[in-house]
């Protein structure tokens, strides 16, 4: 639409307004003034000063057109809003020089006209020249001397351009002497008073920012000189801060900026484009970045920052390769490793590590590194039991990385202590041995050895080798409790023997030791045993109970002494004067729980020990237990595989906390832990309401645990006699079936526990080094090379060995090298293979 | 962790011996009670590098993101402070 046709229209609706709304023309100037529809606010004032020049129309037309033009400038139309100004200068009788206007001419790049303002008298208030003046220093100090020269000769702007000038050029020179002398002559009340804390902070940078920064504090905000400002604030910003602030200067700024912090040239583009990716860029736009510029970085730079960046951008490794070149083997898998294990997913990190393992130990230069990378694998969740047990890969890992290090005491100590806890003591003492040889005189490694020497049953040896501790570390606690315990174990071990004497020699010894009452109880409560018949070991064994806490504690605890030694247990009660029928307080059970969970997990007697008192305990249940207490009283008997009490506890405590899933687990767990194909559909449909729950609670343990569980209810298998036939496809005759079968039922651990029984430890750790990967993926290449094995030899048998019985000699085979298909067997050497 | 080296203004190639002067000295000059956290972040530097075991498991599973100050770091050693230009300079001043 052209203009005259937009003013027509205007016009049209300004003289068809009165009918539609009923105003008259005044009210309607001023409504569309007031609403903002400035066009037609100036029509309608236009119209209504043809009548009559009123001045209140006159103002509100001069409104109307300023309104007008800076909706134009807003938009960016500087040509019209400067326009329009002029036309309200015209029309209204205003200045022309107020407002907005300067602004807008120095935005459109016209300094001149600007400056043109002082020039002729009137066109600004004489109250604001010096206003203007200030506004106009910057484009003053670089107008050209005939623009200037237009100015009276009295105007500040002329007068003090000369020493501003002279200041710069001296600043320009790194003359700093002429710069002060020349800003001394620029008046303080000048429009170039900026320029003198601007020129000090510029020559105060970059060897003294704090004096530049107290320059700066001069200078006022939206001053003259704002973009040099602006940009020496940046340039003063601390650390990498003025690298993102960059972005908010122009161009000439920043590179100004750039100039004052000594960026060469080249590498500004990178610096601006790191800027923008903010102080902690993301991966993947940060290695771009660097890729990008990697040339005009110094050596080996970006190289380096991308080689760390790829755990976190493992889709930039082919980029990588193209601008820096392949890495070593190890160093590629190890980010591939780092990388899975950022995105959470270690079992993919495993075969990653492994091969860096490998590929490290092959130089002995780089041999640590790989130790530490197994200690590392051996040291994941995955591998590591909650009471800290490593599984056979962690062990053997950790077994390597001793071998590569052998000055890591720590790992020497956890291989003692993992084969001790799996009973494997010969392992133990092997391992024990090599650890001596190394650390003869650290105490944690003799520690050790008590330990070992006291779990093969020589006491003597353990208090031996105690004593050379306390010699170390005369205050060591531990110690002194380890041979107080050793002398009850050699004390225990006469008893059994009937030779009492010996005994009681041990006792004595043992007091000089234990601290803790309950200590001294045992020694009584042994002591008391040492005699059947006296009176006195009566009275002792009734101090004894006395000792560890009265009727339940005592009485276990004297139950599980006499178990230790032989004797009856109820007939040592009776000694003692306990009733092991009386039902126990809850704070009594709570005592009980407690001692359970700190003896240790494999004492097998403590079930015997319990066993006079279940009847007791199992009405306990109904004890006023705090319900932490019956949880804790709960998981004890449920670790000490109590059923029967645990589901008794487990009933209870869902009467008073129905709102509590673990309880609910608990009980079902307590029925059918051991054969969760039989939990019933009822049941079942209790434990997915008590997982929702648990859910909501944020209970995510028990969540995990009954989610185990129903996991456990699809996967597992039924009893031996009922018949689940064969699974469809799967000959039973077919070895590979039948190990797959052994391994689904028994677990990879006990597989590979079967596995070491039958190959031997030396072949079973060859094989699994050579073998390496997960459990898993060890258990199903075990099967493989056994499979095959079983093609080329007579029958093999592949089964749990007694117990005891040593490793099956008579199975030599070697690892073969992997093979990804498995070869089957002829059905002859199949035939008889799986007797047991 | 911001990279421990930088940290502690060592070389990656640094013994036990200059890593503990160089830690020695960072808390001299932010003690704790001055600045919490700069002392933190020594410490935990310290930590990381302070054995060849240690220097080594942080060669080979560090997976700290080199942020932007880090990068400027190693971008700008060899960086020359100077003046700037006086046309620059020049058109700075009369830009509005």
């Amino acid at each position: 639409m052209s203009r005259h046709a937009k003013h027509r229209k205007a016009a049209a609706k300004a003289g068809r307004a009165p009918e539609s709304d009923g105003l008259d023309a005044p009210a309607r100037a001023q409504a569309a003034l007031s609403q903002g529809r400035y066009r037609e606010a100036v029509e309608l004032h236009k119209e209504l000063l043809k009548g009559e020049r009123r001045p209140e129309w006159l103002d509100c037309l001069a409104q109307a057109y300023a309104g007008r033009a800076e909706g134009l400038a807003a938009k960016g139309m500087l040509r019209e809003a400067l326009a329009l100004w002029h036309t309200r200068a015209e029309l209204c009788g205003r200045p022309l020089a107020e407002g907005p206007y300067i602004d807008w001419l120095l935005q459109a790049g016209e300094g001149d006209k600007a400056l043109g303002l002082l020039a002729v008298a009137g066109q600004v208030a004489p109250e604001s020249v010096g206003q203007l003046e200030t506004r106009l220093a910057a484009v003053a100090l670089l107008a050209a001397d005939s623009a200037l020269s237009r100015l009276p000769a009295d105007s500040a702007l002329r007068r003090h351009r000369v020493p501003a000038l002279a200041a710069i050029a001296a600043y320009g020179r790194g003359d700093f002497a002429a710069m002060d002398e020349q800003i001394q002559a620029i008046p303080f009340r000048s429009p170039y008073r900026d320029l003198r804390p601007l020129l000090k902070a510029l020559a105060a940078l970059p060897e003294r920012p704090a004096e530049a920064a107290q320059a700066l504090d001069r200078v006022p905000a939206r001053g003259p000189f704002e973009p040099l400002a602006a940009a020496l604030r940046v340039a003063l910003l601390p650390g990498e801060e003025w690298l993102a602030a960059l972005g908010s200067l122009d161009e000439e700024a920043r590179q100004l900026v750039l100039d004052l912090k000594g960026c060469p040239p080249a590498r500004r583009p990178l610096l601006i484009d790191l800027g923008r990716l903010g102080a902690a860029p993301a991966a993947e736009p940060l290695f771009d970045l660097l890729v990008r510029h990697r040339q005009h970085l110094p050596e080996g730079v970006a190289a380096r920052l991308c080689r760390r960046l790829l755990p976190h951008a493992p889709a930039c490794l082919p980029r990588y390769r193209g601008a820096f070149g392949r890495l070593s083997v190890a160093e590629e898998e190890r980010l591939l490793a780092l990388a899975a294990e950022l995105r959470g997913a270690s079992p993919e990190a495993e075969p990653h590590w492994l091969r860096v393992a490998r590929d490290l130990a092959g130089a002995p230069a780089r041999s640590r590194g790989a130790a530490l990378v197994l200690r590392r694998l051996a040291d994941d969740r995955a591998h590591c039991g909650v009471d800290g047990s490593l599984d056979d890969e962690a062990m053997t890992w950790l077994a390597r990385s001793v071998e590569l290090d052998p000055d890591d005491r720590d790992s020497h100590v956890r291989l003692v202590q993992g084969w001790r806890r799996r009973g494997d003591l010969k392992q133990a003492r092997a391992h024990l041995e090599a650890a001596l040889g190394r650390f003869p005189k650290d105490v944690q490694v003799l520690l050790e050895a008590v330990e070992t020497a006291l779990a093969s049953g020589a006491f003597k040896k353990a208090v031996g080798l105690a004593k050379r501790v306390l010699e170390l570390d005369p205050i060591n606690p531990r110690v002194r409790s380890i041979i107080g315990h050793a002398h009850l174990s050699h004390a225990r071990k006469h008893i059994k023997a009937y030779n009492a004497t010996a005994a009681y020699r041990e006792l004595d010894e043992a007091v000089q030791w234990l601290r803790s009452a309950g200590e001294r109880g045992t020694s009584k409560l042994l002591r008391g045993l040492a005699d059947e018949r006296g009176k006195q070991a009566n009275a002792l064994l009734r101090e004894g109970v006395a000792e560890w806490g009265g009727a339940l504690l005592g009485g276990f605890h004297l139950a599980l002494e006499a178990r230790r030694v032989g004797h009856d247990a109820q007939a040592a009660l009776r000694r003692a004067g306990v009733d092991a029928a009386a039902t126990p307080s809850a704070e009594q059970v709570v005592a009980l729980a407690h001692a359970l969970n700190g003896a240790g997990d494999k004492d097998r007697l403590l079930g015997a020990a319990l066993a006079p008192f279940r009847a007791a305990l199992g009405r306990a249940a109904l004890a006023p237990y705090a319900e932490a207490d019956q949880l804790l009283v709960c998981e004890a008997f449920n670790r000490r595989g109590e059923r029967q009490l645990l589901r008794s506890h487990a009933e209870a405590a869902i009467r008073r906390w129905p709102q509590r899933p673990v309880f609910v687990y608990l009980k079902i767990f307590a029925g059918y832990g051991d054969r969760p194909w039989a939990i019933p559909d009822r049941d079942l449909r209790t434990l997915e309401r008590a997982l929702d729950m648990a859910q909501e609670q944020g209970d995510q343990r028990t969540v995990v645990r009954i989610r185990e569980l129903l996991a456990q209810t699809v996967q597992g298998f039924g009893p031996a006699d009922e018949d689940w036939g064969e699974p469809e496809g799967l000959n039973p005759e077919d070895p590979a079936f039948m190990l797959e079968l052994l391994l689904n039922l028994q677990g990879e651990k006990r597989f590979l526990e079967i596995a070491r029984a039958q190959l031997g430890e030396q072949v079973f750790q060859e094989m699994r080094r050579e073998i390496g990967g997960s459990t898993k993926q060890f258990a199903r290449a075990l099967i493989a090379i056994m499979v095959e094995a079983a093609g080329r030899a007579p029958a093999k048998r592949f089964a749990p060995p007694e117990a005891g019985a040593p490793p099956d000699a008579a199975v030599p085979f070697r690892p073969a090298p992997r093979r990804k298909t498995r070869t089957p067997p002829s059905p002859d050497v199949q035939k008889g293979l799986f007797d047991d | 962790m911001t990279d421990p080296y930088r940290v502690l203004g060592v070389p990656p190639t640094a013994d036990d011996e200059a890593i503990r002067a160089a830690y020695l000295a960072a808390i001299r000059a932010h003690p704790p009670e001055r600045d919490r956290q700069r002392f933190e972040q020594v410490r935990a530097a310290y930590e990381a590098i302070a054995s060849e075991d240690a220097r080594l498991a942080h060669e080979l599973f560090d997976t700290s993101l080199p942020g932007a100050a880090e990068v400027l770091d190693l971008v700008g050693t060899d960086f020359q402070p100077r003046r700037p230009d006086l046309q620059r300079l020049r058109r700075v001043l009369g830009a509005t």
